[in-house]
């Protein structure tokens, strides 16, 4: 197993590990994603309707509306957020959600990370390790 | 970080429960952001009512809002309402006709559950502009370099890129109360320079061109800030237009339009003197691309046709009564605009001319916002790039989908007038 580590910034705090769902498309919120259910709604989207409760939620960067916390809303939420550039989307998501979020990442997650990789995220010191599957 | 003296009182709680609260939040949001301090704001804000904050976490009770109100406390920057009360908003006006439950329907018991806080809001100074294009009818803007908290994603390009103010999206009860937010984003002049060169081979200039060019640039631009050439010179409705597309295929929240916009007479200024990271180009084939995925399976025959996304202006409504006057629409129609155009829209004459041809002009809210249109709609036409990609995310069931059929305020009235969706690229 190779493991990969990614610095980054801390955008909210804790340490968790868990499995990866990356999503190589930016992510975007309101009507788009379903915080009842837990996974986005936008159309053609590579992670329509996947759950994505638990997992590390990879992704490039947030779009659209300030209903992006949707994906910090709710029962569903993910174990943390891991995305290449912070904006007030993220920043506010990751303040309702309370879960780790490192973002501002030296190189694109989504580039290194797969869907299924095991992924250490350290919101206190702001850095990921990925564990490939390998 | 670093909090002024007063901020330190204001974290203890020395000042009381809400401003605690609304210190926490800002101090956490400095934290999230990566910002070293908190700016005083000397511009404006606006923030979802009724929430008291952003965050679950950070909210405070009816009770300590009504001792903070009734302590005489104000809004430290003159503050606006965004949208009816969430979630859910429902209409202020128009909802007669149109099958929807009117806000202050009394069985349904929204405006009562809502208005004590919203009492207590204006009591401190809210500004009850209840729209998403609030800056139309606010009567009151800031200027270049001033500092606010704005939070729909439709008009922080707004305030940023054509009042050359500076906000990102955050507009919420503690930053206009306190009057302070995190500084980190758009307040940073040199986070104000553009990075990215847009190109376009096609001269934008009808109200559709914008949309589509909106939704191709936030697409392929992202979060960066673009310097867009190759437009012609954008009115009101070319700036709604082009910023709630950028915030529907992106996240741009300040751009420049050299020679149109305040912060950048020429491309190098928009730059501050540094090269383009890129250079993107924009030809026909990409908004042919954006406009074919507008258009989500549609169909021929339309049922319900939706305008004004985000809330038309004065001049959308004038232009829309022109189309409409003396005809009859065959399908249902909803009209969006914000609460005070839709007095005036009234003493113009236009609501008559909708009424007679049995369209609905409606305020405060839309489709997307209240979750859908009514039951049994099957094939929607817009006008708008936002309405269409957030409308059918509240449609995911794919074996029932919602058809959408995305053109100009021509096409929409076409299909309005006929039943019929003739709408073409061109």
């Amino acid at each position: 197993m190779r493991e990969i580590r990614i610095n980054g910034r801390k955008e909210f705090g804790g340490q968790v590990t868990a499995e990866a769902l990356v999503s190589p498309k930016p992510l975007e919120g309101f009507t788009n994603c379903s915080a009842k259910e837990g996974y986005t709604t936008e159309r053609n989207h590579p992670l329509f309707k996947v759950p994505f409760k638990g997992k590390v939620l990879v992704f490039p960067y947030a779009r659209g509306s300030g209903g992006f916390r949707a994906y910090g809303n709710g029962a569903h939420t993910p174990a943390a957020y891991v995305h290449h550039k912070t904006n007030s989307l993220t920043i506010n998501c990751a303040i309702c959600a309370q879960i780790p979020s490192v973002t501002d990442l030296e190189i694109d997650p989504t580039t290194v990370v797969e869907t299924g990789d095991r992924v250490f995220v350290n919101g206190d010191e702001g850095y990921i390790v990925v564990y490939k599957k390998d | 970080m670093y909090l002024t003296d007063e901020e330190k009182r204001m974290l203890h709680g020395d000042e009381g429960v809400v401003r605690q609260k609304c210190m926490q939040y800002l101090v956490a949001q400095c934290e999230a952001s990566g910002a070293e301090r908190l700016i005083d704001l000397d511009g404006t804000g606006d923030f979802h009512t009724p929430a008291t904050a952003m965050a679950k976490s950070f909210e405070f009770s009816l009770e300590e809002l009504k001792e903070l109100a009734e302590s005489g406390a104000k809004f430290k920057i003159p503050t606006f309402a965004n949208k009816a009360p969430m979630p859910g908003p429902q209409p202020f006006h128009g909802w007669e006709t149109c099958g929807m439950h009117p806000y202050d329907d009394p069985e349904r018991n929204i405006k009562a559950r809502y208005e004590e806080y919203l009492s207590l809001y204006r009591k401190m100074g809210l500004l009850a502009t209840h729209s998403c294009a609030l800056y139309l009818t606010a009567s009151y803007w800031p200027s270049i370099g001033q500092h606010c908290t704005w939070t729909e994603s439709s008009a922080v390009p707004y305030c940023n890129a054509v009042l050359g103010a500076r906000s990102n999206l955050d507009g919420n009860f503690a930053s206009c109360f306190l009057g302070k937010t995190a500084y980190y984003g758009n307040h940073i002049t040199e986070n104000r320079r553009a990075t990215v060169l847009v190109k376009s081979e096609r001269m934008i200039a009808s109200d559709l061109e914008w949309d589509l060019y909106g939704f191709v640039t936030g697409e392929l631009c992202g979060i960066s800030v673009p310097c867009l050439t190759g437009t012609a010179k954008p009115m009101t409705t070319a700036f709604m237009r082009l910023n709630s597309a950028m915030n529907t295929g992106g996240a741009i929240t300040m751009y420049h339009i050299p020679g149109s916009t305040p912060e950048a007479p020429t491309i190098e200024a928009a730059f501050q003197g540094h090269a383009p990271k890129d250079v993107v180009l924009i030809g026909t084939a990409e908004l042919r691309r954006a406009y074919d995925t507008l258009n989500y399976l549609p169909a021929e025959n339309v049922d319900f046709v939706s305008l004004g996304c985000p809330h038309y202006n004065l001049v959308d409504l004038w232009r829309l009564s022109l189309l409409l006057e003396g005809k009859t629409c065959k399908t249902c129609v909803w009209i969006m605009t914000s609460p005070w155009l839709y007095d005036i829209a009234k003493n113009q004459g236009f609501l008559k001319i909708f009424e007679d041809a049995g369209a609905n002009l409606m305020s405060a809210t839309c489709p997307a916002a209240m979750g859908g249109v009514p039951d049994g709609v099957k094939t929607i036409a817009v006008d708008s790039a936002k309405q269409a990609y957030y409308i059918t995310g509240c449609y995911p069931d794919l074996e029932n989908p919602l058809h959408v059929c995305y053109g100009s305020m021509e096409d929409c009235i076409e299909a309005a007038l006929t039943g019929k969706w003739r709408g073409e690229w061109r």
